[in-house]
């Protein structure tokens, strides 16, 4: 996935503005770890963004899948950064796109293999006296990783 | 004037098509319509528009050449009560010429006069709400046609859907969009002044998009507006935005059915918002970055072009960005915004303040920056009252940042050690001695000079000569006994040792602390000769005798780096007490 590279100015100096970005082609990266596609339909002075069109992409490997969603209202602290899809070369790219079953299968084996890691890792700390918080639950922030 | 085929036309055409290729326009009713039109018919109707214009509104020679909105705007000002305009409605009557920036359609346009056919066929495209809409009344007769008129001679090839509709033909209206990107508009040469009924107009949820200031960019045919009426641009900054304008819309863009659900005046309202946010009384601290890349931008611009055409000033920021305030209101409720806006100023730091932590210089810093805006307040003109309470104010913040570089749990002599270890908190320290009371600062003085072994040898960073010039203007303010204490201090040999004090070897290979001796030695050779009386305590010449003659031993023994200054009364004083031949060697040695 290639973003495109124009350098933005915009109307405020020091602050970014999405107002160049409305109408366009994004992908979004939200907190809980989903990544939406979808065009930018409208902002507000929070950052707060419609998305028309969406499809929430799931990506394991070097495959991804597709699920189209529709209509998205985004509260704004919820997004870690968005960036625009150059429509040209969006296609350019050498990742695979399968279908959705596949795609959240294989998601539910990576999410699966990755807990029996993160579990034995936490007993092996765990014997050797060092606690840690795991992946698993909640940090502070409310975020949870699935990646 | 209505038209009677028009109501079979509406319903016969009850799906506009969007056209994918631009014949079908010219192939349809546009085609037909045209023919009825005739050249020279367009050529008279564009004449009586230009009039109208000119008439009604009084536009300078030249305007409505560039002028995209011409006849659009003047809808806004006087809709010549149409019976369907409920749309305009909250905003049309109380506009100022200009100000428009979009307008509405009810259903497809009534009346008619000529090329009404291609008239019709964009009011079909018209219906679609998720469209560009025009305007319903007598001038939109004339403008529709034109509109019609352009639109279908020139082909779907120029016709921006998704920006904007209408094009420029044979110098006709350009026609601004009612959503999406901000549209191209000339700039009338003055601002317009801001009368109360437009001040009202500005903040309302119904305001206009304000005029902009001048600019002394030269581009009349494409200029935008910018919003927010109080903030301005940089000139440079405004010009790059102006390019990057042009060039974003020269690229024709495919049709989009969604397209401009924000309309213009909403993305106004949104980046006037964040702009208000941004409006301060003292850029240059607030801004610092942008001002700073702007006038190095400027700058670089200056120096190409002084090889081109002369010195010409470049275009300067005159004004400031907002009037100074007479009130301070701490918060602020922006109409039709959720929530509050914080207002802190120069003379009213925001609360946090209190709630800094200690021991922080990152934090400390930005109360000195404020003490130095402060400072350099004071030197414009400030009423009498505001200068003292700015004093006021200043002293507060300087004893803040004394006390919290202090460390309470240590002796009286290292307090500000841990501070002047670090190299921001040197820098802090430096910047602050100016703001000190002499008492204060001979502390600071003293503390540096008695630990100075320790700071020149944890100076990694090599960051302590940025004390020197602040020291040096306190050590220019001393007395002779304070020098004699201070220098002490550069003296004390360690009880085991038989060598000279260590601090002076050390002292010959650090640049500041060279500096610093030949600076307290150079006041003191100042004070002996000047005629000030010294009332000097006991013991002080004897001081400064044995002083003299142990550093200038010392430094005619060891190889010396380079000081940061040389004070040129130092022979002088080796002179007077020293023979001759450790005079020679101190002078090969010091330079």
């Amino acid at each position: 996935m290639r973003f495109t590279s124009r350098p933005k100015m915009n109307y405020m100096p020091g602050t970014a503005s999405l107002i160049e970005d409305i109408d366009k082609k994004h992908l979004v990266l939200l907190r809980d770890g989903r990544t939406l596609i979808g065009f930018l339909r409208s902002i507000d002075q929070f950052a707060n963004l419609v998305l028309q069109q969406t499809v929430e992409r799931i990506h394991v490997g070097k495959r991804y899948g597709d699920i189209p969603r529709g209509i998205f209202i985004v509260r704004g602290e919820n997004v870690v950064l968005l960036g625009e899809i150059d429509l040209e070369k969006e296609s350019d790219t050498s990742l695979q796109q399968v279908c959705i079953e596949d795609i959240l299968e294989e998601q539910r084996l990576q999410q699966q293999s990755r807990q029996e890691a993160e579990k034995t890792k936490h007993l092996a700390l765990k014997e050797r006296g060092l606690v840690m918080p795991r992946s698993d639950i909640m940090d502070e922030y409310g975020v949870q990783h699935q990646y | 004037m209505t038209d009677s085929e028009q109501p079979e036309t509406e319903t016969a055409v009850s799906q506009p098509q969007w056209p994918e290729n631009g014949g079908q326009w010219s192939d349809e009713e546009g085609g037909a319509g045209m023919d009825e039109c005739g050249l020279a018919e367009m050529a008279e109707e564009d004449e009586e528009i230009d009039i109208y214009n000119n008439e009604t509104f009084g536009m300078e020679v030249g305007d409505t050449e560039g002028d995209p909105t011409n006849p659009l705007f003047k809808f806004g000002e006087k809709p010549p009560a149409p019976p369907a305009l409920p749309s305009l409605s909250p905003s049309s009557p109380s506009f100022s010429p200009r100000a428009r920036p979009q307008l509405r359609v009810q259903g497809p346009p009534g009346r008619r006069g000529r090329g009404q056919r291609g008239g019709q066929a964009m009011a079909q495209m018209f219906e679609d709400p998720a469209v560009v809409r025009t305007v319903e009344g007598r001038p939109s007769l004339q403008v529709i046609t034109t509109l019609a008129r352009s639109v279908v001679s020139k082909a779907c090839r120029e016709m921006l859907f998704s920006s904007y509709v209408g094009v420029s033909c044979n110098g006709d209206v350009l026609f601004t969009q009612v959503g999406g990107l901000p549209s191209p508009r000339p700039c009338p040469s003055t601002p317009q002044p801001l009368t109360p009924k437009m001040m009202q107009l500005r903040f309302g949820a119904n305001s206009p998009r304000p005029s902009p200031f001048y600019s002394p960019s030269s581009n009349r045919v494409q200029r935008f507006r910018f919003p927010g009426p109080v903030t301005q641009l940089h000139p440079q900054h405004r010009r790059l935005l102006s390019q990057r304008q042009q060039r974003s819309q020269r690229k024709p863009d495919s049709w989009d059915p969604y397209c401009n659900l924000m309309s213009a005046k909403e993305k106004e309202w949104i980046i006037r918002l964040q702009m208000i946010q941004l409006q301060s009384e003292n850029p240059h601290l607030d801004d610092y970055y942008y001002q700073e890349y702007y006038r190095r931008m400027e700058a670089k611009l200056a120096e190409e072009e002084l090889g081109m055409r002369g010195k010409r000033e470049p275009p300067k920021l005159t004004t400031p960005y907002v009037t100074k305030m007479d009130s301070y209101t701490p918060v602020v409720h922006i109409e039709g915004s959720l929530g509050q806006v914080a207002v802190s100023t120069c003379f009213s730091p925001r609360r946090a303040i209190n709630a800094v932590a200690a021991h922080c210089p990152h934090e400390l810093f930005m109360v000195l920056l404020e003490v130095e805006e402060g400072q350099r307040m004071k030197a414009q003109v400030l009423g009498e009252g505001e200068e003292k309470g700015l004093m006021e104010k200043t002293e507060i913040k300087v004893e803040y940042i004394y006390s919290q570089l202090q460390h309470p749990d240590l002796e009286a002599e290292e307090e500000f050690l841990p501070c002047l270890l670090v190299s921001k908190g040197k820098q802090l320290l430096a910047r602050l001695l100016p703001f000190l009371s002499h008492d204060a600062a001979l502390k600071v003085l003293s503390m540096v000079t008695s630990h100075l072994p320790v700071l020149m040898s944890r100076d990694a960073d090599e960051s302590l000569p940025v004390l020197y010039p602040s020291l040096r203007i306190v050590i220019g303010g001393m007395t002779f006994s304070q020098l004699i204490g201070v220098l002490k201090d550069f003296t004390t040999s360690l009880p085991d040792s038989s060598d000279g004090s260590v601090c002076l070897s050390l002292v010959c290979q650090s640049k500041f602390g060279l500096s610093l001796l030949y600076a307290l030695l150079s006041q003191g050779e100042r004070l002996l000769s000047s005629d000030v009386p010294l009332e000097p305590s006991i013991g002080d010449f004897e001081t400064w005798t044995d002083t003299v003659f142990l550093v200038a031993s010392q430094l005619s023994q060891s190889a010396l780096v380079e000081p940061l200054l040389l004070p040129s009364n130092l022979l002088t004083l080796f002179c007077r007490y020293l023979d001759k031949r450790t005079i020679h060697q101190l002078k090969s040695n010091m330079e």
